[in-house]
């Protein structure tokens, strides 16, 4: 398969490092000698563009007179924090890094596969998968921590005699938050690409820019959603407190 | 209000398109009626999809005018309501990649 060049880059720098890392989680890589794939490649270049974006915001930030990208990120900040409050309810600012991290970085991995010579990590199946389920442990211990172990009682439903009908239609439905989570952001970055690619191949000018267009407006929505329902998930593990 | 439709009607026909894309994918599938019935299984997700998206922003749009107040709630309920019916459209389009 077609590397790109960033992956070869890290791949004959780095690939002793990667090797070690992968053996020792038991995990070894499929071709030794290039042990680095594509989206792993392209996510580390986003972590590291946010580290280095946000040492910038940290060492210009100022009350008197604040720049541009310390507005962009009161802005940024201020969405979330009204949304967490708004869907999670009184205790939702305290989960606002986490949200927050979310949607910044689901946003600039997405948005990564417009820029050339680099792609979206998720437009592959893994990255998607990995964000659901630090999700779904994340609602489930937030829950955990707020209401102890009274967080299962939950699951039983309104009534106690309805029980056994309800503990497993909640568990079915607890495995498939983080699966459709999954699919939604995938599919949507992964069929953008090929709408994009089909309309490019048949025809050739002008129209493929409009999808483009589309595919970055899918890609601030799927952000924004994949935050929201992180909230909405928090909020009904929190909720039962009183 | 009828350029916003017109608007989600192209949207939505264009979100139907990857159904091209799998015409461009010849590797050597196993069995032409698997593909077909993916096509059409397509079809009609995008088709249903589409309805239902339909009456949620109709919903939408008239409660919004209705009670102007509330805009910014309705629209946060709008977004999730359609995002969550346009993944299910979104599952039937994986599960068309996976038949090939």
């Amino acid at each position: 398969m077609h590397e790109l060049w960033i992956t070869n880059l890290f791949n004959r720098a780095l690939s002793g490092p990667a090797n070690a890392v992968l053996d020792g989680v038991h995990f070894p890589a499929q071709d030794h000698a290039n042990p680095w794939t594509d989206w792993m490649v392209c996510e580390v270049v986003v972590v590291l563009f946010i580290v280095v974006l946000f040492a910038l915001l940290r060492s210009r930030l100022s009350v008197d007179k604040p720049g541009k990208l310390q507005h962009v990120m009161e802005l940024t900040y201020e969405f979330v924090h009204a949304s967490a409050e708004e869907v999670v309810g009184h205790d939702g600012p305290r989960y606002v890094a986490f949200f927050g991290t979310l949607f910044i970085f689901i946003l600039l991995m997405n948005v990564l596969g417009l820029v050339p010579g680099f792609e979206s990590p998720t437009a592959y199946t893994m990255v998607p998968l990995g964000l659901a389920v630090v999700t779904f442990f994340f609602y489930h211990g937030t829950g955990l921590r707020a209401n102890g172990a009274g967080y299962f009682k939950q699951f039983l439903g309104p009534m106690l005699a309805l029980a056994p009908l309800m503990i497993p239609i909640e568990i079915i439905s607890h495995f498939a938050r983080p699966l459709s989570l999954t699919i939604r952001l995938y599919a949507n970055m992964f069929a953008g690409e090929k709408v994009y690619l089909t309309f490019l191949m048949l025809t050739k000018l002008l129209v493929p820019v409009v999808f483009i267009g589309l595919h970055l407006f899918v890609a601030f929505l799927q952000a924004y959603i994949f935050m929201l329902l992180a909230m909405v998930y928090v909020g009904g593990a929190v909720s039962h407190e009183h | 209000m009828k350029n916003k439709l017109m608007m989600l009607v192209v949207t939505l026909t264009v979100l139907a398109s990857p159904i091209f894309a799998q015409e461009a994918n010849n590797a050597g599938a196993a069995d032409a009626n698997r593909r077909a019935a993916a096509y059409i299984a397509m079809g009609i997700a995008a088709g249903l999809c589409g309805l239902g998206q339909g009456r949620a922003t109709a919903s939408a749009a008239e409660a919004m005018a209705r009670n102007p107040g509330a805009v910014a709630a309705i629209r946060v309920a709008l977004i999730l309501g359609l995002v969550l019916i346009e993944s299910l459209a979104l599952y039937t389009l994986v599960i068309t990649f996976i038949a090939r």
